[in-house]
């Protein structure tokens, strides 16, 4: 954080009010010397992404992997040639496409069931007493173990595997909604007892707003999940979707798509879990930074 | 004149792990007067907050009543306002949003409790912090806005458990005197709990001490016959701190 927060509590000058807590904003400004150029953070983030590359290039043109290395380079022209041209009928941007269409809707459809049956568990013992133990069978089971019966049920269209996300989904955010309501600290409904507020109250003004960070820790789980889910079955049986690109990359050997393929899965995972994050932070003023007020 | 708050031998268990009873509280008995600010001062653990937390209506006492006004008390109530030994805000809502949330649950319309919350932040000196969120407060800033949320709900009785149990020497000295400015300047009745000596002395009209392990009991009520506001090195306050301190260890 560049700018320091200080708190200064001096005492000597004793007035009526607040005047004895000051906050004040302080710039921490340093003057630049060679050891502070050195060690940059951006500078160093770049030199050992250089580094990484030249390592890995060299790899590529020494035959490291049997030969199954494609150099950089190539892997960003295939890339760009898959900009325009396609790939069973889809170009990247259509595939990219496809997978983050899946995860979307399954991870919509596992959010709102689970995040309200969580908090539906939290707050009403009976509903917790029935769910529970249904729930606890199904936990422990990888959500991976699911893809052959879904196939089965559902075929090798779309359906199958928006179910692979919802099972992989559902698990995370239902924990996280449960346990963040569970673990609010009693006391704080008491506050609201005190001032005269009823048990409605107590829900809406303590039970989902305590429990918010914990739903967004689960969905960022969650979100994570989805992605091994998508992949997992675009592996299995697509036509479409980056999981199919990795595929077909390695069916017929062509590394450059196959690296490709999982750096773009990289790219992609990580700006949804941007999405999430800024979604978070609009829905929760409260955590932003002091900084970034 | 009928006291303010009457409790009559109260005595309260709690039931621990299943089977262990702990005797907390017996046969307390005592008066907090109309406008008078009574502290509570006894040791840890020795159940200053489940006494308060039962006059609050938050617990039931085992045996024993309590009457606010002479009625007998049922449950918790915005007659009564508790300020808690952590603090207890709201993360996720303002400094304002805390303070106005006694009159937002009780149906104020907002411009309405908008002004009281105003007032009352304005009162215990934090103008200009409305829109902090209670993580951008230090710590007796913190507890200021727990006071202002207790006073913004208009309380008949201000309960306050070790509201500066957390604070460092110095601020803890300048919120005891902010203490009394904020009561001076709108007098209600005030039970105050602390183990601080100094503080019940600086701050009390009546000091109840209690006496020290479980189960929590009476053992003296001091009168404080001391002009405000007090000094910690005026030889009369020293006698009584003196006083109170031989009284106590005796028990100990
Ligand atoms: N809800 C509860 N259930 C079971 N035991 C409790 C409960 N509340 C308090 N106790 C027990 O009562 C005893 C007294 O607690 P209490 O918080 O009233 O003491 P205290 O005097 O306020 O202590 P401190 O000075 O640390 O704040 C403790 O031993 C505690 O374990
Ligand atoms: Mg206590």
């Amino acid at each position: 954080m560049a700018d320091i927060q200080e708190t200064i509590q001096d005492l000597g000058r004793q007035g009526s009010s607040i005047a004895d807590e000051i906050q004040q904003t302080v710039r921490d400004k340093k003057p630049l010397t060679i050891r502070r150029i050195v060690t940059n953070e951006y500078l160093l983030h770049v030199l050992s992404m250089t580094a990484f590359l030249l390592v890995w290039h060299q790899a590529a043109v020494s035959g490291l992997f049997a030969g199954a290395l494609a150099t950089p380079w190539q892997v960003v022209e295939r890339f760009q040639g898959l900009m325009t041209d396609t790939l069973a009928g889809l170009t990247i941007w259509g595939h990219i496409w496809a997978s983050t269409q899946r995860i979307f809707i399954g991870f919509v459809l596992a959010s709102a069931l689970a995040i309200p049956l969580g908090l539906f568990m939290a707050l009403n013992p009976y509903v917790d007493a029935i769910v529970k133990p249904v729930f606890d069978i199904f936990k422990p089971m990888p959500p991976i173990a699911w893809i052959s019966i879904s196939i089965l049920w559902f075929g090798i269209g779309e359906p199958s595997k928006i179910f692979i996300i919802v099972i992989g989904t559902f698990v995370p955010c239902l924990l996280n909604s449960y346990n963040g309501m569970r673990l609010i600290e009693p006391e704080l409904y008491d506050v609201v007892k005190v001032l005269g507020g009823g048990r409605w109250n107590e829900i809406i003004q303590v039970s989902f707003p305590a429990s918010f960070p914990a739903i967004f820790a689960g969905l960022q789980i969650s979100l994570s999940m989805a992605w091994t889910c998508v992949l997992a079955a675009e592996l299995v049986a697509s036509r479409s979707g980056l999981g199919f690109i990795i595929v077909q990359g390695m069916k017929i050997s062509d590394t450059s798509l196959v690296i490709g393929g999982m750096i773009i899965i990289a790219i992609v995972a990580w700006l949804s879990s941007l999405l999430i994050a800024g979604l978070e932070k609009y829905l929760c003023p409260w955590k932003r930074d002091i900084a970034g007020l | 004149m009928t006291p303010k708050i009457e409790c009559r031998n109260i005595t309260k268990f709690f039931i621990q792990k299943g089977k262990q009873r702990v005797h907390v509280l017996e046969d307390i008995s005592l008066e907090v007067r109309d406008k008078e600010f009574l502290v509570i001062l006894g040791p840890g653990q020795s159940g200053k907050s489940t006494l308060l937390r039962i006059i609050a209506g938050l617990e039931t006492p085992n045996e024993g009543s309590i009457k606010l006004d002479g009625q007998q008390i049922a449950g918790p109530g915005p007659d009564r306002g508790l300020v808690f030994q952590s603090y207890m805000l709201f993360g996720w809502k303002t400094v304002m949003g805390n303070v106005e949330l006694g009159p937002m649950l009780n149906g104020v319309d907002k411009s309405e409790r908008r002004r009281i919350a105003q007032r009352y932040i304005d009162l215990v000196g934090l103008n200009g912090f409305e829109k902090h969120y209670p993580h951008q407060l230090s710590g007796g800033m913190k507890q200021r806005v727990g006071i202002a949320r207790a006073y913004a709900n208009n309380p008949k009785v201000m309960l306050l458990d070790e509201p500066f149990g957390q604070l460092d020497a110095q601020t803890r000295y300048f919120m005891e005197k902010e203490t009394v400015r904020i009561w001076e300047s709108e007098k209600r009745t005030v039970l105050f709990v602390t183990n601080n000596i100094d503080e019940a002395i600086y701050l009390g009209d009546r000091i109840v001490t209690l006496k020290g392990k479980l189960p929590g009991r009476m053992h003296e009520v001091y009168d404080v016959e001391l002009p405000r506001p007090r000094e910690h090195t005026d030889m009369k306050f020293l006698q009584l701190r003196q006083q109170i301190t031989d009284a106590s260890e005796l028990v100990l």
